[in-house]
């Protein structure tokens, strides 16, 4: 079993990260317990975010929404102004695990997870998310568009935590986020979308179906909802890649992709008529 | 390494010794004894393991102990026969074998202090990580329902 170091800082965590052999970040820990029992985690020590003040703040500043690592993925799910400054993003977050998982899972363990098939990924790309990594090193920023580089590897490194997503206000338009499961409900996503329609822009996000969360945009001047469907699949197909696993082969996942983006794309097309 | 800490179960303080990998499922079964907490799928999908920290719902079987420390634990054992929820769970027969219920009971009081009238949608959304293998799901609902009515009535 890891060691589990409790600093009361950021820079104390940090500071633990460059130095002790093997870290890793504990946030929520609902993923890694599970990873645990699963056999498939290696640590050597546990550098845990629980006691350090500030880290569950959600800070709004000039259209962007700064959210601490801790903070838990039932607040992303329920907060007003989280749902008031990027809906979508509070529907992918109601979307995962269950209420009582999404007490204790954090949102940057979320994403520092790196899992190819969790949903807030998915909204945060459309979004054009920002993630902030500390280390001994100081602050960096990262566009969420480019933080997931392999499959379940992020662009944090080693002796780096994730220490704050900054979301962009959602742009007026419309948003949707659809995702589909193969074995039942609470499980991993076999298929996930978001998609964001804002101007002339399509904007979207896909989980699951490719070894790493996948954004891509297209142009939707003057589209009808078929249109903007047709315009929508044409832009995910160079994207699918799908793992096949217990919940489909390749073939039924690419189908269920595209069935997922067609509901989010016409789900959205009517947000839009109706707005 | 070994840690003490205090853990505020239904009221009562317990001073436990705790290991960095303890989960809390374990101390509140083995060391303070309330049973009423179940290991079921072991990765927060079915419920059975289900507490309230400060109110809020937690799956014991993925919490460290430690960091529970002067948290204020609920169990099934702390809710008493009259408690709105209990009472509805049986009087509606919202239990075959009984294995999951303490769960469900718990995850349902978390929903009518947050959310005091809820709609059946919101219900079903609310006990969607909780499973009941004898099925008794319709008889949950009911309970659920009937327990927010005697709680806040209309």
């Amino acid at each position: 079993m890891p060691t589990l170091h409790r600093p009361d800082t950021l820079d104390e965590a940090v500071e633990l990260l460059s130095t002790v052999d093997n870290p890793m970040v504990y946030g929520g820990g609902t993923a890694i317990q599970i990873l645990i029992k699963q056999g498939i985690l290696f640590a050597d020590n546990f550098v845990d975010l629980a006691g350090i003040p500030g880290l569950r703040e959600i800070t709004p500043g000039a259209g962007v929404l700064t959210v601490g690592p801790m903070v838990s993925v039932r607040r992303m799910e329920t907060d007003q102004r989280v749902r008031a400054h990027a809906p979508l993003a509070a529907e992918a977050y109601h979307q995962v695990a269950n209420p009582r998982v999404r007490n204790t899972a954090s949102a940057g363990g979320n994403i520092a997870h790196g899992d190819y098939r969790l949903d807030p990924p998915t909204a945060l790309l459309v979004l054009d998310a920002t993630v902030l990594a500390s280390s001994v090193r100081g602050t960096r920023e990262i566009p969420v568009r480019e933080f997931f580089v392999d499959f379940q590897e992020t662009a944090i490194e080693h002796d780096e935590l994730v220490s704050g997503i900054r979301i962009p206000a959602q742009p007026p338009g419309a948003g949707r986020f659809v995702k589909n499961s193969s074995l039942g409900e609470n499980d991993w996503p076999c298929a996930s979308a978001s998609v964001l329609v804002t101007g002339s822009t399509m904007h979207i996000g896909l989980g699951a179906v490719a070894p790493t969360p996948r954004y891509v945009a297209c142009d939707a001047t003057g589209l009808d909802d078929q249109g903007a469907v047709d315009a929508a699949l044409a832009a995910i197909e160079p994207e699918l890649d799908p793992i096949p696993d217990v919940r489909g082969g390749v073939a039924y996942k690419r189908r269920l992709a595209r069935a997922t983006v067609e509901d989010a794309v016409r789900a959205a097309w009517k947000d839009l008529q109706h707005a | 390494m070994t840690v003490r800490i205090t853990l505020k179960v239904n009221g009562v303080d317990h001073r436990v010794a705790v290991e960095d990998d303890t989960l809390l499922l374990d101390v509140l079964r083995e060391q303070v004894g309330t049973t009423s907490v179940r290991e079921g799928c072991g990765v927060g999908a079915c419920g059975a393991c289900t507490v309230l920290s400060g109110g809020s719902s937690v799956s014991s079987c993925l919490a460290l102990a430690r960091r529970y420390d002067g948290a204020e634990i609920t169990t099934a054992e702390g809710l008493d026969e009259n408690d709105a929820v209990v009472s509805s769970f049986v009087e509606c027969g919202a239990a075959q074998c009984g294995y999951c219920i303490p769960g469900f009971v718990l995850m349902s009081t978390e929903l009518l202090t947050d959310n005091p009238r809820p709609t059946e949608q919101e219900i079903t959304d609310h006990l969607e990580g909780n499973i009941c293998r004898c099925g008794t799901y319709p008889e949950i609902r009911r309970a659920v329902a009937t327990a927010a009515q005697r709680r806040s009535p209309a």
